[in-house]
């Protein structure tokens, strides 16, 4: 029995010098391929490791671009290539696009993932909605306790957090586990093996030819706020926007607020005066979306995705 | 997973080194060391109330004062829907030790091992809930050697693997239930559940157990593939051992004994009923005091009850047929008993009106 468990000890050793080198190389293809980058499942586990990859590769040869919003700009039943940023990747080929939006994200969420990734990514594309940040993010992100405060997060159990960075010192599958399952998988292996339990069975069967989207009405575009304000930060929404602007500002990045609109009647004076006290770093666009592009009155179809990205990448490209 | 914890491996590791150094004669005192510590970390100011539960166990005559709180804190915890570490184990475990002794099924306790067994961590996160007078011997005699730490490490493997690689994806199947649709899906999803909770609860006695087992402590068995069990009472035999055995010693039996008391001795099929139905309405309620699982241990006293019935009124001829016990009629008995757990874990896992609207679904009553 002292044999066997010597043996076991040497395996789990001798595996584990592999880790770091693996992971290396799984995690280039995941995050610097060609390929759509968007969460597997639109769930937080594989922010976190984008985070650390993010933050642990600052040098960079493609301009990247980062995507933050909620299931909208993920792509909620579309493929990863017919979201928004997928499109917009298409129009830039010049640029890695990063499609980091999750069900239900808040601008809270974007903010803090923002600070953490500021100095490793060129351009930031958030969308305006909500203001908290998700309660799991100090588990899966490096928090500043002011943040914690501000946000109403716990903070995450200090001295487990502790014992685990020791341990992963020395242990790389330990540490790596989380990153490894992202660069493989996209998500984490149980969520990856529950979403494609049938894929084995849809494979024996001939490809069912897709369901057409609905034929569109309607265009999408986007505009400058129309009326001249003054830069307010009555909410908490508005603060965080102002302070996210003040980050890219001080680290000479740039940041796009996206504000969908459903109708035509937005009063938007703030916005214009923002523009104007933050320019060229952040800027607020507001994307008209009429419902008819959408398969639900909210969640775009691939047709409207694509418009919208056309029309950010014309932006973008305008002097 | 507190299992999975670096601050529990610590602690655990702490305790395996101490319990390997020390004469065997402090063994107890080093499981109670540890103990407090892991309650310490885990529970914080809890920890004196274990502490003063089992300082009134110990001494006989405050032990009715131990009984009555011990009740009462679990009924408040469990009203509370918030019980803290364990507790739900230990009170058992206490209330064991206080009827026994009054029994006279045990005869002395000391306090160093009373201690042993209140703190005992592996066996405090997901039972199984141990019996005093067997965790005593099993300290006593325990070795903490290398087959016992291999074995003891493959079971810890086997229930990690059972809970991650199995539980933790049929879970996911779980969340379905809120745009479940179709009698089909419907069914998965309870079958999943069904599945899931068993891999889950059994994995969490495997580690313990495995823990155990590295100190060279056995602790009981707490599953023994309950759903190749071929009628319902041999799936309680079958199904969270430790508890199932609990309450047939301490609610089923002293139940059945008063009640052949009374006039209904005349009515033993009644007797069986009414005891059947009062311990599985105590075993619901140990789960949880809300309706769905007062419901569901209802529902399993209401099945051996009916089983219990049938089993007593089916004619000499037909018990005796060799067709009776055939291979054919136990695996439609495994089937149906699978089936009638599965169905009773609907109020279980959802809200009661869910509930109602996932079987209304499954048996395509659904509007």
């Amino acid at each position: 029995m002292k044999r066997r468990l010597v043996l076991i000890l040497f395996w789990l050793i001798a595996i584990d010098q592999a880790v770091p080198f693996l992971l290396e190389r799984l995690e280039r293809r995941h995050y610097e391929g060609t390929s759509a980058f968007r969460f597997e499942n639109s769930d937080l586990f594989a922010l976190g490791p984008l985070v650390q990859y993010l933050r642990d590769h600052p040098q960079h040869a493609h301009r990247r671009v980062v995507f933050f919003g909620n299931s909208m700009l993920f792509g909620y039943f579309l493929k990863p290539e017919e979201a928004v940023p997928a499109q917009l990747q298409k129009l830039q080929p010049d640029a890695r696009v990063y499609n980091a939006a999750v069900n239900g994200q808040e601008l809270g969420t974007s903010y803090l993932v923002a600070k953490d990734i500021i100095d490793s990514v060129d351009v930031l594309y958030v969308q305006i909605v909500g203001a908290h940040a998700n309660p799991l993010l100090p588990s899966l992100i490096p928090v500043e306790d002011s943040d914690l405060r501000r946000f109403d997060l716990d903070a995450p159990k200090r001295v487990e957090t502790r014992m685990e960075s020791w341990l992963g010192r020395v242990w790389h599958l330990y540490a790596d586990n989380y990153r490894l399952q992202a660069a493989l998988f996209g998500t984490s292996t149980r969520v990856f093996v529950y979403m494609h339990k049938k894929d084995p069975l849809n494979a024996l069967r001939l490809a069912h030819p897709r369901e057409a989207w609905p034929a569109i009405q309607g265009e999408v575009s986007l505009r400058a706020p129309r009326k001249p304000g003054r830069v307010s930060d009555w909410n908490e929404q508005l603060r965080i926007k102002n302070d996210l602007a003040a980050l890219a500002r001080a680290h000479h990045k740039r940041v796009v607020f996206l504000e969908f609109e459903w109708t035509n009647n937005a009063t938007d004076g703030e916005d214009a005066a923002f523009n104007a006290a933050y320019a060229p770093y952040a800027e607020t666009i507001i994307v008209h979306v009429p419902p008819a592009l959408t398969f639900d009155g909210q969640h775009l179809v691939p047709a409207s995705s694509a418009a919208v990205a056309a029309a950010l990448a014309k932006h973008e490209a305008a002097p | 997973m507190i299992f999975t914890e670096l601050r529990f491996v610590a602690l655990f590791l702490g305790c395996w080194i101490s319990f390997y150094l020390v004469p065997r004669k402090y063994r107890p005192a080093v499981l109670t060391f540890w103990g407090a510590a892991f309650y310490l970390v885990y529970a914080g100011p809890f920890s004196a109330v274990v502490l003063a539960l089992a300082l009134l166990t110990f001494f006989r005559r405050m032990s009715w004062i131990a009984a009555i709180a011990t009740v009462a804190l679990l009924a408040y915890f469990k009203l509370s829907l918030l019980v803290p570490l364990g507790f739900s184990y230990l009170a058992f475990e206490l209330l064991h030790v206080i009827l026994e002794r009054r029994r006279g099924g045990i005869e002395s306790v000391s306090l160093g091992d009373l201690l042993a067994f209140v703190f005992f961590a592996p066996a405090r996160i997901a039972g199984p809930i141990k019996r005093y007078p067997q965790f005593v011997a099993a300290v006593r005699d325990a070795e903490p050697s290398s087959e016992n730490v291999y074995a003891g490490l493959l079971r810890i493997l086997f229930g990690l693997s059972k809970k991650f690689f199995l539980a933790d994806i049929l879970s996911q199947t779980l969340a379905e239930s809120a745009w479940v649709a179709s009698t089909m899906h419907a069914w998965v999803i309870v079958f999943a559940y069904s599945l899931q909770i068993w891999l889950d609860f059994s994995a969490y006695s495997d580690i313990a157990i495995g823990l155990g087992r590295t100190l060279g402590i056995v602790l009981p068995e707490n599953f023994r593939a309950p759903y190749l069990a071929k009628n319902i009472r041999e799936f309680w035999e079958r199904w969270h051992i430790t508890l199932s055995q609990w309450v047939r010693d301490y609610v089923f039996t002293p139940a059945g004994r008063w009640l052949f008391g009374t006039r209904l001795r005349r009515l033993p099929i009644a007797i069986a009923v009414i005891s059947y139905l009062l311990t599985f309405t105590i075993v619901g309620a140990w789960h949880g005091l809300t309706p769905g699982f007062l419901l569901w241990g209802v529902y399993h006293g209401a099945l051996l009850s009916l089983y219990h019935v049938v089993r007593v009124k089916t004619p000499g001829w037909i018990a005796d047929h060799p067709w009776y016990d055939s291979r054919a009629v136990r695996l439609a008995g495994v089937a149906f008993t699978f089936l009638c757990v599965t169905i009773g874990w609907v109020p279980f896992m959802l809200p009661l009106p869910k509930a109602a609207r996932m079987l209304a679904l499954m048996f395509g009553i659904h509007r």
